[in-house]
């Protein structure tokens, strides 16, 4: 019992980590054909604009979030008019993006740790202690996660199936002339997503490193590649699926870990995603990608 | 004459700089309903996509209601009030019936007219009603033709440039879709329509052009077609 309660509350708070994470993904590749290699050191930049307020401005931590906020949009910000406005309507875009997106992770990376250091940190965002439940602690902090996940992936849902803008969204997404010809400007519906996407990588880079992980450059590449995979199991551009597989995968991930060893869990996933991908190369939930034109 | 809506003058325009449209020029007037005809690969689809934006000029003009629109973004164009149903199934293919339509009243000035705009388009394709929580692409060939058309009546547009509708389509279906389009023009909607084929909008159009190798070779009145249809038909090598 005690070893089941372990899995489940492990296997949730690491579900809801890859679950914004891979939610963020998702949405970037479904809507903007991007597939967003810098996702990692977004995370981590949300880990130190939540860091900075608190640390050097002296903020109350629970306004690490709101700084983190501001730091995703941004982040948004300065991806889409450096990179994405410029290249969105070129054919090879989905190619282009990856490379751009590799060097923009490179640069950032350097630049954190220029300011930071590489030095792992603790992150201020974090309410200490707990409460038990059968004899298994489950921290305060691992409710946060839950919670900010639940809300997030909700509310991004809501978004994107009942409001105006949502629904240009997906058009931009599926039939990006005909959207246009609608009166839709698509440039500023890629500008909108590159902002959320911002700002829910950011949200999860402090979720992440004030719970599993320590406050680094680098605390974002592990889950950026575990959000990959998600991803691919759950098919791109799927966000109830994204979270389902997110749950599902950290689940196993846990059983493994604690049945097995610690290293066997990342394996484990991998070979998962390949033989998923052999039996459906568009993914569980996947279907065939929207043709661009 | 009636006042004109649009005018396109003397425009050029290809694709890698190889022209496919060659020195164009019409007009379409307030509240009447303009055919071009002509065979497949011959630049009617080029034109609509130049008036809406989507191809850019290489030399000429196009006018719609006193605002040149040369340089405008697609969507600017788009909120002046042209409206381009494109040609084959542009929907959106992962969403409802219902969403699709709300797409068509994306611009702030139809959105505010949301309901008012869903009736209208329901009264003209009640199968549209029907099936407002299907998803797009599970609609037959005919229903996504009636949904791409219905989706641009949502816009509440001036300017109708409807491409092909019947393309593809079974005769009872192209039946259906000209009695909706014959209602439009009872409403004094102003329309541009493009076909292959010059025999079902001769009840139609109050006006007719003959797009042959991206030139305008011919124009006029439906009975004045009618008259000449052979001598046409000959010129051009094909059926009208």
């Amino acid at each position: 019992m005690e070893a089941f309660l372990q899995i489940l509350f492990s296997g949730l708070t690491l579900g809801a980590m890859y679950a914004l994470s891979a939610v963020g993904l998702t949405l970037l590749w479904g809507v903007v054909g991007m597939l967003n290699m810098s996702q990692g050191v977004m995370l981590a930049i949300g880990g130190y604009a939540s860091y900075s307020a608190i640390t050097y401005l002296g903020l109350p931590w629970p306004l690490g979030l709101p700084a983190a906020i501001i730091g995703g949009f941004i982040t948004g910000l300065v991806f889409y008019h450096v990179m994405v406005r410029w290249m969105y309507r070129a054919p090879a875009f989905e190619v282009n993006i990856i490379i751009a997106t590799v060097g923009a992770a490179i640069v950032l990376e350097s630049l954190m740790i220029r300011v930071f250091t590489g030095y792992p940190l603790d992150q201020p965002f974090s309410l200490p202690g707990g409460f038990r439940i059968g004899g298994i602690q489950l921290p305060f902090q691992t409710l946060i996660n839950l919670s900010v996940a639940g809300i997030m992936t909700l509310g991004l849902g809501w978004l994107l199936r009942s409001t105006r803008l949502g629904r240009a969204i997906r058009a931009t997404a599926q039939r990006r002339d005909a959207a246009q010809l609608l009166g839709v400007p698509v440039a500023r519906v890629y500008l909108q997503v590159m902002i959320m996407a911002g700002i829910i990588a950011a949200i999860s880079g402090v979720m992440l490193t004030a719970s599993v992980a320590n406050l680094s450059p680098y605390a974002g590449t592990n889950p950026m590649l575990k959000a990959f995979f998600i991803c691919a199991i759950a098919g791109l551009g799927n966000i109830p699926a994204a979270v389902g597989a997110s749950l599902i995968l950290a689940f196993i991930e846990g059983s493994i870990q604690y049945s097995v060893s610690a290293r066997f869990g990342f394996p484990t996933m991998l070979g998962l995603a390949i033989v998923v991908l052999i039996w459906r190369p568009y993914g569980l939930f996947g279907q065939r990608t929207v043709e661009r034109s | 004459m009636t006042e004109a809506s649009l005018n396109v003058d003397a425009i050029t325009a290809g694709y890698r700089g190889r022209p496919v449209l060659r020195d164009v020029s019409l007009s379409v007037p307030e509240g009447k309903v303009v055919g071009i005809v002509g065979p497949n690969g011959h630049g009617k689809t080029t034109l609509l996509r130049c008036i809406s934006g989507m191809l850019p000029l290489s030399s000429g003009q196009i006018v719609f209601r006193d605002r040149i629109l040369k340089g405008l973004a697609i969507e600017k164009i788009a909120e002046l009030g042209v409206i381009h149903i494109p040609q084959g199934d542009l929907i959106f293919p992962d969403m409802s019936v219902r969403d699709n339509l709300l797409m068509g009243a994306y611009m702030p000035a139809a959105y505010a007219n949301v309901e008012q705009h869903l009736n209208a388009v329901h009264d003209l394709f009640p199968v549209l009603l029907e099936r407002r929580d299907q998803i797009a692409s599970t609609l037959s060939g005919g229903e996504r033709r009636m949904l791409g058309i219905g989706r641009g009546l949502m816009c509440g547009g001036r300017l109708l440039m409807i491409d092909e509708p019947s393309l593809g389509l079974a005769p009872i279906v192209i039946e259906q879709i000209y009695a909706v389009l014959n209602e439009l023009k009872r409403e004094g909607r102003t329309i541009l329509l493009v076909e292959e084929n010059a025999a079902r909008m001769l009840d139609l159009v109050d006006d007719i052009y003959l797009l042959d190798h991206g030139e305008l070779v011919w124009n006029g009145t439906p009975a004045e077609f009618e008259e000449r249809q052979e001598v046409l038909e000959t010129y051009l090598g094909a059926d009208l």
